[in-house]
């Protein structure tokens, strides 16, 4: 009615000049308080790595409560910069290598695996591996593992490279501009394994011992990869049309190429194939119900959401039954089932220090900045 | 009596703006306020040290014995990234502002003496490319400047090259393209509207005086249409200069640019005070340089004689 009766007057002209202004900043402060006003309760947000968002990952979190919110990153380092700048997320997928830092910056909480109920069926040797359990408390539900290596055009490259399959492929001339890294200080690690340390020692590399390194191999891995990659489809997309012809990859890449039935090969590397295993971290800035984040994380424990992992990326699973309810010819192909065989069969990327993660972290970043 | 109604129409001004000024004070003013007061704390580890201090800036600037190298040039600085991607990105900017009034003075030029009718039309067909958002126009060239892109498909297809050419993308000069085309817009209208205003009798003026076509276009068009060009580079020149989402998709390793630089620090870094002095240093290079250029071209006077 009020409404009517101020249209009518506004179009007859009777509204006065102050009239009008003190009804524009009535409507401009009930704007503004809107949003504060009670509302329902507040979505499920996940701090998550690009194409995790898929909703076959999630399906039992979906049904019961809706779609929830994502906010993709490029590395983990990325991710906690964010919580640690106020954006409020409650569930993470850090790994093993990664989930110490959330736990350090006080950010991530205690899981209570008695909430899980898929938590029984989780691979032992998960339930109590080095980065799920961190001082006593379960702080990442396990959920995907695999691998880190180079995966290639078997056509595009030499033989050379084939019979002696080597991360030094990013730091060849002869492939300059046909490789793609991804956008992590990994290319300053690798370049210091080349140089003969082991994984570990280059890992924990610090001083002028890594300025050295980030400005020899560093340099050069960046300058000679057409882009540093920061989502999956960038790789497949250049793979595929012959753009590169050898990326950093995971597992997915080589299993979504070759199921399009492009060659693609993925290479063992003499310096280290390399392990990794992720999780779902409950974050302590969470908004939503605490419940949401425990469906959310069953969730991805969940065979289901095993079995359409391992069929669609060709990555492991931490729940036993995934293997049992996923195709088989997928399981075979995928070549392992035994995570902790698995881990051991290659180098398993590890945790270091607060510090030296953050040197490592800005020796990068100048690199990167650095270049021509 | 006099007085008083000037005064009221000088408080129904600050009225009318009282919203304006509001959004300004709460969406510029006061996270420019939190920068700053950003930029004199330092990150220590996961917590921010709240001591005001002037480290920051010093990092910046502190200078080295051993100048680092870049193109040939020498920065003598212990931290020689911002500087470094200052000098880049005022290079890709100043290209991109180039290419774009180039662009588009031709293009207001045809507007504004050309067309005669249907003129709103045209301005609307202007605005298109705005349609879409402007992460799917960079998209868009990446598609277009891609390996397996129009360009490189089209040669193929006429037969010119056997190979794509690998340097359209993933370079600098490929940054400087993209936000060209996604700025051209901006620039079109302000030049329009000087074109516009320019009085046809002072266009016959000159010809009648002697003057040909082009010496007429030099003499009393393009001084006349100054502050209107000089003004839609300026809008180009300014935010380009700290663009990070054109270098990050189609710059390539060696695109960056300082508004990556200051990204990289705000996350992967975890260093926001660095980043927030960086940023700051960065406004005041970018207001220094056309504080200088609007001296240099005498402004002033150049606004005094168009009006």
């Amino acid at each position: 009615m009020q409404r009517i009766k101020f249209i009518d007057q506004m179009s007859q002209g009777k509204l006065s000049r102050r009239d009008m202004l003190t009804k524009a900043s009535a409507f401009g402060v009930g704007m503004l308080t809107l949003p504060s006003l009670p509302k329902a309760a507040d979505v499920l947000t996940c701090l998550e790595w690009a194409g995790y968002d898929d909703p076959s990952y999630f399906k039992s979190f979906s049904e019961k409560n809706g779609t929830p919110n994502f906010s993709i990153f490029t590395g983990e380092e990325d991710a906690l910069a964010k919580v640690l700048a106020g954006f409020s997320a409650d569930v993470m997928h850090p790994c093993n290598y990664s989930v110490n830092r959330f736990v350090n910056a006080k950010v991530a909480a205690e899981i209570d695996v008695t909430k899980l109920s898929n938590w029984k069926d989780v691979f032992p040797a998960l339930q109590t591996a080095d980065g799920v359990v961190m001082d006593g408390k379960v702080v990442m539900a396990p959920a995907d593992w695999g691998n880190a290596s180079i995966a290639y055009r078997p056509d595009l490259v030499d033989d050379d490279f084939k019979k002696n399959e080597s991360w030094g492929i990013f730091y060849d001339d002869k492939y300059a501009g046909k490789v793609a890294m991804l956008d992590s200080e990994l290319c300053i690690t690798f370049g210091l394994m080349l140089d003969g340390m082991s994984y570990k020692e280059a890992a924990w590399a610090t001083g002028d011992k890594l300025k050295a390194a980030a400005d020899t191999w560093g340099r050069k891995c960046t300058a000679n990869s057409r882009f540093l990659w920061t989502d999956p489809t960038e790789v497949n997309q250049g793979l595929a049309s012959g753009e590169i012809v050898a990326a950093y990859a995971w597992n997915d890449t080589v299993k979504n190429l070759t199921d399009q039935g492009i060659p693609v090969a993925y290479a063992r590397p003499k310096e280290g194939f390399f392990t990794w295993y992720c999780g779902l971290t409950l974050l302590n800035s969470g908004k939503a119900d605490k419940a949401m984040a425990y469906d959310f994380i069953d969730a991805w424990l969940s065979p289901e959401t095993g079995k359409t992992l391992i069929e669609g990326s060709g990555l492991g699973h931490s729940n036993t039954k995934s293997f049992e309810l996923a195709d088989k010819q997928a399981v075979a192909k995928m070549g392992f089932t035994d995570p902790i065989q698995h881990m051991k069969d290659g180098t398993l990327f590890i945790q270091v220090s607060d510090q030296v993660q953050t040197e490592y972290n800005k020796v990068w970043g100048d690199t990167k900045a650095l270049m021509q | 009596m006099m007085r008083h109604t000037e005064k009221s129409a000088w408080m129904a001004g600050y009225t009318l703006l009282t919203p304006a000024f509001l959004v300004m004070a709460v969406m510029m003013v006061a996270p420019l306020l939190a920068l700053l007061a950003l930029s004199f704390w330092t990150q220590n580890g996961f917590e921010i040290d709240r001591t005001p201090t002037l480290a920051n800036y010093w990092t910046i600037i502190e200078p080295s014995d051993e100048p680092f190298f870049w193109m040939g040039i020498p920065f003598p600085f212990k931290y020689p990234p911002p500087a470094v991607l200052m000098l880049k990105s005022i290079v890709v900017s100043l290209v991109a502002t180039v290419l774009v009034i180039l662009l588009a003075y031709p293009m207001a030029y045809f507007l504004a003496f050309r067309i005669k009718r249907n003129k709103t039309l045209w301005l609307v067909l202007l605005t298109i490319p705005f349609w879409t958002s402007y992460l799917l126009r960079v998209f868009s060239w990446k598609i277009v400047l891609g390996y397996n892109g129009a360009i490189n498909s089209a040669l193929k297809s006429m037969g010119l090259i056997d190979q794509p050419l690998e340097f359209l993308l993933y370079n600098p000069a490929a940054v400087a393209i993209t936000l060209a085309h996604a700025w051209i817009a901006f620039t079109v209208l302000p030049i329009y509207v000087s074109l516009e205003k320019i009085d046809p009798s002072l266009l016959e003026a000159a010809t009648d005086l002697g003057d040909t076509k082009w010496r007429r276009f030099l003499r009393v068009t393009l001084p006349l249409s100054a502050p209107g060009t000089i003004g839609a580079a300026m809008l180009v020149f300014i935010p380009t200069v700290g663009d990070y989402v054109t270098p990050m998709l189609v710059g390539g390793p060696g695109g960056t640019m300082i508004g990556n630089l200051i990204q990289e620090l705000f996350l992967r870094q975890n260093n926001a005070p660095l980043g927030a002095a960086v940023a700051i240093m960065m406004m005041l290079v970018i207001g220094a340089l056309v504080a200088f250029f609007f001296w240099a071209i005498g402004f002033r006077k150049l606004r005094s004689r168009v009006s």
